[in-house]
C-alpha cells in the first residue's frame, strides 16, 4: 500500500477533513457534537454516507473517504474511540500481504 | 557569528505520553532514558537558542490555507495545541529576532516560507523537548515543514533548505551558540491499515545510508522509498534539513528501535558538528 491515499485531496475529502479538524479545534464544537451529533453534523455540506461514518465512529469507512490520516488519528482520540477498536477497523482494510511494496 | 553547537534528529509519536504502557516498562524506560541522554548532550552545548525542524500536523494549518514551509516568528509559544494530548500546559520562550532574520534571509536566498507570529506547538515539537527535559526558557525558532498532506516539498529542496539554514545561522551574531533539534519519523503509518507494522528494513537501510555519509544516495533513498515505510516517515524530511544543515558532519545513532506498539520506529542521533 502506499502512504496516502490521494496526493491531492478530493472535494469529498476536503469536506470530511473540515469537520474532522472543526470539530477538535473550534471554540464549543466538540461539546455541541456530543450534545446532538446529528444537529452538529447538519452545519457542513456533508454527504449523507459520510456524516453516518462520523457518528457511527466507523473508522474504516472514514479512513476510505480518503480524509488526512492526522485528522482521522487526532478525532479517533478525541473522541475516546477505544485505541484496540480503531486500530482492529483499519487493520481490517489491509487486502494483502506486501503491505510495505508501496 | 554563531556557532552550531549541535544537531540532533529524534522521532516523535503523541503515543509516548497518551499511551506509554502500550510496552514493557523496561523498554519505555530505555527509550525515555534515549531521550533524556539527546537533551543532556545538547544542553552540554550550552546553547543560547534551538531551532526546531519539525512539522505541524493539521492543527495551526489546515487545507484552507497550508504552507509548505513556515518560519515561527513569535515571541512565545504555548503548547499542546491537541486537548486530547497528555501533557502539562507549557510555554517555550520565542527567539522573535531569529526567527524574523530567518524568514528574511530565507526569502534573500530564493526560498518562500510563510511565518507564523501566533503558532501552538504540537506534540510534533512538544514531545521531544518534553522526554529531552529541556528549559522551556531556552528560546526557540520553530522550522515547521509540511509531512503531513500531499502534495509536499520534495526531500531534496528540504535538504537544500536545510543547507540554507546552516549557512544562514553561522552568519548570524546575535546570538553565540545554536543547537538544532529536528524531529520526526522514522518508519511509522498513522490510521492507516499498516499501523503499528514498522518497517524496520527502511529504518536500518535509511540510518546506514546516514552514517555512510553519502548525501545524495540517503536522499535518493528516502525520496523512492519513504512510501513503503508510512505516512509518518515523511516526516524524514526534518532529517534532510538537519543533513543539509550539518554541512557534510558524520551522522552517528544513538538509539534505534522498532516499537509496534507505539507504531513507530523509534529513531535518535546527532550530526558531530562541534
Amino acid at each position: 500500500m502506499a502512504n496516502w491515499q490521494e496526493m491531492m485531496p478530493s472535494t469529498r475529502a476536503y469536506l470530511m477533513n473540515k469537520v474532522l479538524y472543526e470539530l477538535h479545534h473550534k471554540p464549543d464544537h466538540l461539546e455541541a457534537y456530543n450534545q446532538d451529533a446529528d444537529a452538529y453534523l447538519t452545519r457542513f455540506d456533508l454527504p449523507q454516507d459520510l456524516a453516518t461514518s462520523i457518528k457511527s465512529n466507523d473508522v474504516a469507512g472514514m479512513y476510505l473517504s480518503g480524509v488526512n490520516p492526522y485528522l482521522l488519528r487526532a478525532h479517533c482520540i478525541g473522541v475516546k474511540i477505544p485505541e484496540d477498536e480503531s486500530l482492529a477497523a483499519l487493520r481490517s482494510l489491509l487486502d494483502h500481504e506486501d503491505y510495505n511494496d508501496g | 557569528m554563531a556557532e552550531i553547537t549541535g544537531i540532533y534528529t529524534a522521532s516523535h509519536t503523541p503515543v509516548m505520553l497518551n499511551f506509554p504502557d502500550r510496552i514493557p516498562a523496561t523498554l519505555k524506560d530505555e527509550i525515555f532514558g534515549a531521550y533524556k541522554a539527546m537533551g543532556d548532550d545538547f544542553m552540554a552545548g550550552k546553547p543560547d537558542a534551538l531551532v526546531v525542524l519539525s512539522n505541524d500536523h493539521l492543527h495551526n494549518f489546515f487545507l484552507d490555507n497550508f504552507p509548505a514551509y513556515c518560519i515561527g516568528c513569535a515571541e512565545s509559544y504555548e503548547s499542546p495545541i491537541e486537548h486530547w494530548l497528555h501533557a502539562k500546559r507549557r510555554t517555550f520562550a520565542g527567539d522573535q529576532a531569529f526567527g524574523s532574520y530567518l524568514l528574511q534571509s530565507a526569502l534573500e536566498a530564493d526560498f518562500d516560507p510563510s511565518f507564523s507570529m501566533e503558532m501552538v506547538l504540537d506534540h510534533g515539537s512538544l514531545t521531544p523537548l518534553e522526554l529531552a527535559g529541556v528549559d522551556p526558557d531556552l528560546p526557540i525558532v520553530p522550522v515547521l515543514i509540511n509531512c503531513v498532506q500531499p502534495p509536499m516539498p520534495t526531500m531534496r529542496r528540504s535538504y537544500n533548505l536545510g543547507r540554507f539554514l546552516g549557512h544562514a545561522i553561522a552568519e548570524y551574531d546575535a546570538v553565540d551558540r545554536v543547537a538544532i533539534l529536528a524531529t520526526g519519523g522514522i518508519s511509522h503509518d498513522i490510521a492507516t491499515p499498516r499501523m503499528g507494522m514498522v518497517n524496520e528494513e527502511f529504518d536500518e537501510t535509511f540510518l546506514g545510508h546516514m552514517e555512510s555519509g553519502d548525501i545524495d544516495a540517503t536522499i535518493q533513498y528516502a525520496t523512492d522509498f519513504v512510501h513503503t515505510a508510512g505516512n509518518g516517515c515523511e516526516e524524514i524530511r526534518m532529517w534532510m534539513a538537519a543533513m543539509g544543515a550539518a554541512k557534510g558532519a558524520a551522522f552517528e545513532r544513538t538509539y534505534y528501535k522498532a516499537v509496534n506498539d507505539w507504531y513507530t520506529g523509534i529513531g535518535i542521533g546527532r550530526f558531530k558538528v562541534s
